[in-house]
């Protein structure tokens, strides 16, 4: 504790101790599963998507649009998630300011939703 | 009364032509009598105002700006709305607002095609405010402004009312001119960003005469005021719009434009470029005269080859702002002199030569000069009005047009201090040879045209007539004032003396 | 385990910004109104008239105008002032810019609210993008750091890409939204990549902080600073599309709906001239201006030449109002390029003075274009003095301002710019910017010349003239005479509006 730069390094020695402790708990769960498991081989098992459709054909293939309103809303509400959590473990910081920026911040994205909703865009015709 | 004219006379003057072209735009577009009616009145009226100056106008100072209207106008550029009449001015003031009333008259039974009189007459009345304005304006931008102004007007006079080739015509004259005073501009305001108090007002200006600025800056400066007022004269070589905008004008707008609107490059030169910039003068005056001289030969030889009378008229002017040209490049007393008394017979002459032009076309439908002949046979009056004008062209002593090119000529022979006299000299026997290509050119028209017995097509054509009562009222004031001028010349120089050698001693002539 | 500790120590001293709400008043005016529109189309059931979002746009814009005035009066009485730690800044530029933007929405929703009837197409969406673009445009006049700047710079382009595509139906809208996009986006990159470098040479993106910084700093290994102006450079040159930046501009004008086309001609130019003056005259200027006053000259030059030329060789008159807007940028950049006070007024002049102008040829434009906006060629001009005297008159006139013919706006606009470039020395650059506002004179008279001495092929077509564009066609014509006839009011305005910053703390 003596040298700032020390303590430092000390912060990095803790991300150190976690990767080991994570890699060597996927190592150990290979390994017992490994040991576990029964094991036959057969040729299915061999090719890729196993459990979905043979990939023959062109790969340029078209997916339904309407996925691609889903895949909007989600990236709304990634992207909301992605600024609520840094917020929330700062909110005690933040006080009351935080809380009433938050809450604009929501409610802004709130109205989206509602403007789509009412557009149609939840209901699958 | 004289008070009043103090303050508010050259406002007056100036935006009573506005004023009646915006009662004039209430007025519904099929009463046409009433529009007619209501432009000759508020010709008159100014006119009216004219002469109400011109009686309170001090002669014995006229060297000094009088009715001097000052007012607060774009204060963060120091640009202010400066009024003022000198002996300069009052001499095209007067041709001006005397000029468009007999315009107006004229008008009464030639509107041209495609009509529309309400229209024609509303641009004619603004065109009046931007040339009057332009000569009493003492302000760079405000004279500007006022420049520009004269070229709308024109602009649409052409492109609607004009002849077969108006577009060409009108783009032309449009293009030249905007050409010039895009870089007349950016000399104004060099020369306000250089001067001590960064003023536009021409009196300022022109008392500092360019101190501070030095030779090579102001020659640069100066060429751009000579582009911008060199193309609306025009000079040799940008010339090339006037022929082109002449034959398609409608009469009126040709009238107005030889008068008037030429007179505006040449009044540039003696109110701001020279007297502002000096130093640039005596540069650029060789150049000038040299470009005068060349205009005038070029300008008659050019007539000789014309084939259209109107057209032959127009390369006549190149030829007479030539000499005027030439009286300005001297720097001296005599040849500014000469060059305002040249402005107004020219403008008094050419202008009634261009409604003679008019009437002709009128009656004959054409103007191409071999297939007229015999006016005197078939229209006697008219036929000796055009001698007379063609007499007072070429420059016939005793007749307004002698007094314009005789000292202009004469002033060449002993140009400023400074200048080369040897050059202004060879100028002065060239120009001279110019009057007598100007004799042969205008004889010959008025040989080919007046003289003998009319061509066949016309011989027995009921429709051609003499004077009508609208051109006798127009045309009398112009012809006894071209042989008044003619006898007494002191009726203008006496005026124009003062303050012309202000500025030629500004020059050091 | 300390470190943690000393981490969450070190987030006790995040400041939470006062907020000066009354400072940022036209902008959440704006954009409270565009999200309040459409919360109410979304929670009202039924359509609601089409008028009705028209009126509503052009109250949230008029609020906004009517609380520039209070700051305005501020601003005089105190001086400038920094708003929202530092953000943003509160100065006479900045709100002279907010009212031209809220002025120029007025004029485009008064165009919409006839367009979208006579097209058929309908919706709030239009007007809604169309306040938060505005509210992006007023971000960014009023951003004191480069990071608001983008962020304003965003909000603007992404609502008006989506605008540019609105007309459905057409497939040259699609395309316009598709390329303006696609571009849009490519700039924005530059832009932040020279946002980036900035900061790393100067250690901060907040403009103040960067303007003290390299007061008191000489740098000597400056090659990273110039980077990054080189490159926010380009980022702004898209956005005001001057050459070699342009190719995006015709076709997108050409393309867009043209009420969208006024909008981005007017709204958009003045805002990203009113962040790139702000960036380069008042924050790099007294350092660095040597550095980049010979870069944005040569730009000038470019984008003066080649807007003029390549205009007089088209033959509609949209895209030849596009490529003239081209030409109009270059003497903006004039007075930009001036980097002095008298620039600052000037190309606030300019700006305003070409809202009117440009709002007001592209809604002739709109009318004359009839239903499915496509009747832009020249030849639909030819007669309109004939059977609609009216609107050939109010073309002229507009025309002739952008010519620069004096008592109207353009000449006092151009003289401005032209006076602010002498006195700063660029003489040569002015005298070249005339030569080429002769050369789109010639384009200007040759629509002139079609409306009024063309002969027309058969009737002349009398296009309907709804009463709101009517309405929009007059007050550009009142405004570009206004200025044009007594121009003291406004260049009084603009001269007391020169750009400021403000010091900011930490």
């Amino acid at each position: 504790m003596s040298n700032p730069l020390s303590a430092f390094l000390r912060d990095y020695l803790t991300v150190g101790i976690f990767a080991s402790l994570a890699f060597v708990l996927v190592g150990l769960l290979l390994f017992i599963s490994w040991l576990v498991r029964p094991d036959r081989r057969q040729a299915q098992k061999y090719i890729a998507y196993e459990s979905g459709v043979d990939p023959v054909g062109d790969m340029w293939s078209q997916s339904q649009v309407r996925y691609y309103i889903f895949a909007l809303l989600f990236v709304m509400f990634d992207v909301e998630a992605v600024f609520i959590f840094p917020w929330a473990t700062q909110l005690e910081v933040f006080g009351f300011f935080g809380l009433i920026e938050m809450t604009i911040f929501i409610v802004i994205l709130l109205l989206g939703l509602v403007y789509a909703w009412r557009k149609g865009v939840l209901r699958w015709v | 009364m004289t008070e009043f004219l103090n303050d508010w006379g050259l406002i007056l003057i100036t935006f009573l032509p506005l004023v009646g072209a915006l009662v004039m735009i209430l007025v519904p577009k099929e009463s046409e009598d009433t529009h007619k009616l209501l432009a000759l009145v508020t010709a008159l009226a100014t006119a009216v105002v004219g002469v109400l100056l011109l009686l309170n106008f001090n002669y014995s100072s006229a060297g000094e700006l009088q009715f001097l209207v000052d007012h607060q106008w774009i204060e963060v550029i120091n640009s202010r709305f400066v009024m003022g009449l000198d002996g300069l001015s009052l001499p095209l003031l007067a041709l001006t607002v005397g000029i468009m009333p007999l315009v107006f008259v004229y008008s009464w039974n030639h509107i041209p095609e495609p009509g529309n009189p309400k229209a024609f007459f509303i641009l004619m009345l603004v065109l009046e405010t931007g040339m009057i304005g332009s000569f009493v304006a003492q302000d760079l931008i405000l004279f500007f402004v006022f420049f520009e102004v004269v070229l709308l007007p024109m602009y649409f006079m052409i492109g609607v009312w004009g002849g077969p080739e108006r577009k060409y015509a009108s783009i032309k004259f449009f293009l030249y001119t905007l050409f010039g005073s895009a870089l007349m501009i950016v000399a104004f305001i060099g020369v306000s960003y250089l001067s001590k108090t960064q003023t536009f007002v021409i009196p300022e200006l022109t008392a500092f005469g360019g101190a501070g600025i030095t030779k090579a800056t102001q020659v640069i400066l100066f060429g751009g005021m000579f582009l911008g007022f060199g193309i609306k004269v025009p000079m040799f070589p940008f010339h090339t719009w006037l022929p082109d905008a002449h034959t398609q004008a409608p009469t009126q707008g040709s009238v107005i434009l030889a008068a008037v609107l030429l007179k505006l490059g040449t009044y540039g030169f003696l109110r701001i470029a020279i007297p502002v910039l000096p130093l640039g003068a005596r540069q650029w005056a060789p150049v000038i005269g040299v470009l005068a001289v060349i205009g005038i030969i070029y300008g008659a030889l050019a007539c000789l080859a014309q084939t259209d009378m109107k057209r032959l008229i127009a390369f006549s002017s190149v030829a007479h702002m030539g000499f005027t040209m030439l009286a300005i490049s001297t720097l001296t007393d005599l040849g500014f002199n000469a060059a305002v008394f040249g402005m107004v017979a020219h403008g008094l002459i050419t202008g009634m030569l261009f409604f003679l032009a008019g009437s002709i076309k009128e009656r004959y439908h054409t103007l191409e000069i071999k297939r007229l002949g015999g006016l005197l046979v078939q229209a006697p009056k008219m036929g000796w009005i055009l001698g007379l004008c063609t007499m007072a062209s070429l420059g016939l002593p005793g007749l307004a047009g002698f007094w314009g090119e005789f000292p202009a000529i004469l002033s060449a022979y002993a140009p400023a201090v400074g200048l080369s006299v040897p050059l202004f000299r060879t100028l002065m026997v060239v120009a001279a040879l110019g009057t007598v290509l100007a004799a042969g050119y205008l004889l010959w028209l008025y040989q080919r045209t007046a003289f003998g017995t009319p061509t066949e097509e016309f011989a027995s054509d009921p429709h051609i007539h003499d004077v009508e009562t609208p051109e006798w009222i127009a045309w009398t004031p112009l012809l006894i004032l071209i042989v008044v001028f003619g006898f007494v010349p002191g009726l203008i120089f006496n005026v124009t003396q003062p303050a012309v050698s202000l500025i030629a001693g500004a020059v050091g002539g | 385990m300390t470190g943690f500790v000393a981490v969450l120590a070190a987030t006790e001293d995040i400041p939470t910004p006062d907020v000066d709400w009354s400072a940022i008043a036209p902008n959440l005016i704006l954009m409270l109104g565009g999200i309040l529109l459409l919360t109410v189309v979304s929670v009202v059931r039924g359509r609601l008239p089409g008028w009705f979002h028209a009126v509503w746009t052009i109250s949230v814009a008029t609020a906004a105008i009517v609380a520039v005035v209070p700051l305005w009066q501020r601003v005089q009485d105190s001086g400038p002032e920094s708003v929202l730690a530092g953000a943003l800044v509160l100065d006479g530029f900045s709100l002279v810019v907010t009212a031209t933007i809220c002025v120029s929405v007025i004029l485009a929703a008064l165009l919409l609210e006839a367009y979208l009837r006579r097209e058929r197409l309908g919706g709030p969406e239009w007007y809604v993008l169309m306040l938060l673009s505005a509210s992006g445009g007023v971000t960014m006049a009023t951003a004191n750091d480069l990071v608001v700047v983008f962020i304003g710079l965003e909000i603007l382009s992404v609502a008006v890409y989506v605008l540019a595509a609105m007309h459905r139906r057409r497939v040259s809208s699609q395309e316009a939204g598709l390329k303006y996009f696609v571009l849009g986006a490519f700039s924005s990159a530059f832009l932040l990549y020279g946002i980036a470098l900035t900061y790393g040479a100067t250690g901060s993106t907040n403009l103040s902080r960067i303007q003290a910084f390299l007061a008191d700093t000489v740098i000597t290994q400056n090659a990273l600073l110039l980077g990054g102006l080189a490159f926010m450079l380009v980022g702004f040159g898209f956005k005001v599309a001057v050459v070699p930046f342009h190719n995006w501009k015709p076709d997108v004008y050409q393309g867009s709906p043209t009420p969208v086309t006024a909008f981005m001609a007017t709204a958009v130019t003045a805002a990203a001239f009113a962040a790139l003056l702000r960036v380069y005259v008042t924050t790099f200027g007294p350092t660095y201006r040597t550095e980049w006053q010979p870069l944005v000259a040569a730009l000038t030059v470019l984008t003066l030449v080649v807007g003029a030329f390549l205009a007089i060789s088209q033959t509609n008159v949209k895209r030849m109002l596009a490529y003239s807007s081209i030409n109009h940028a270059g003497f903006v950049l004039l007075g930009v390029l001036a980097a002095s006070a008298a620039g600052d007024a000037a190309t606030l002049f300019y700006l305003v003075a070409y809202t009117f102008m440009a709002a007001g040829s592209f809604a002739v434009v709109a009318v004359v274009g009839r239903r499915g906006d496509g009747h832009h060629d020249l030849s639909d001009y030819q007669g309109l003095s004939r059977s609609r005297p009216g609107l050939a008159l109010v073309f002229t006139i507009l025309l002739l301002s952008q010519a620069g013919v004096p008592l109207t706006a353009g000449f006092l606009a151009k003289f401005y710019v032209l006076a602010a470039a002498v006195e700063s020395g660029y003489t040569w650059l002015a005298v070249l910017a005339m030569l080429t506002a002769v050369v789109s004179a010639f384009m200007y008279l040759r629509i002139v010349v079609t409306m009024y001495f063309a002969e027309p092929e058969g009737e002349p077509r009398r296009p309907r003239i709804p009463a709101a564009a009517g309405l929009a066609m007059g007050l550009c014509v009142v405004g570009v005479l206004v200025i044009g006839i007594v121009p003291g009011p406004l260049s009084d305005v603009a001269n007391d509006a020169v750009s400021q910053l403000v010091a900011v703390g930490r």
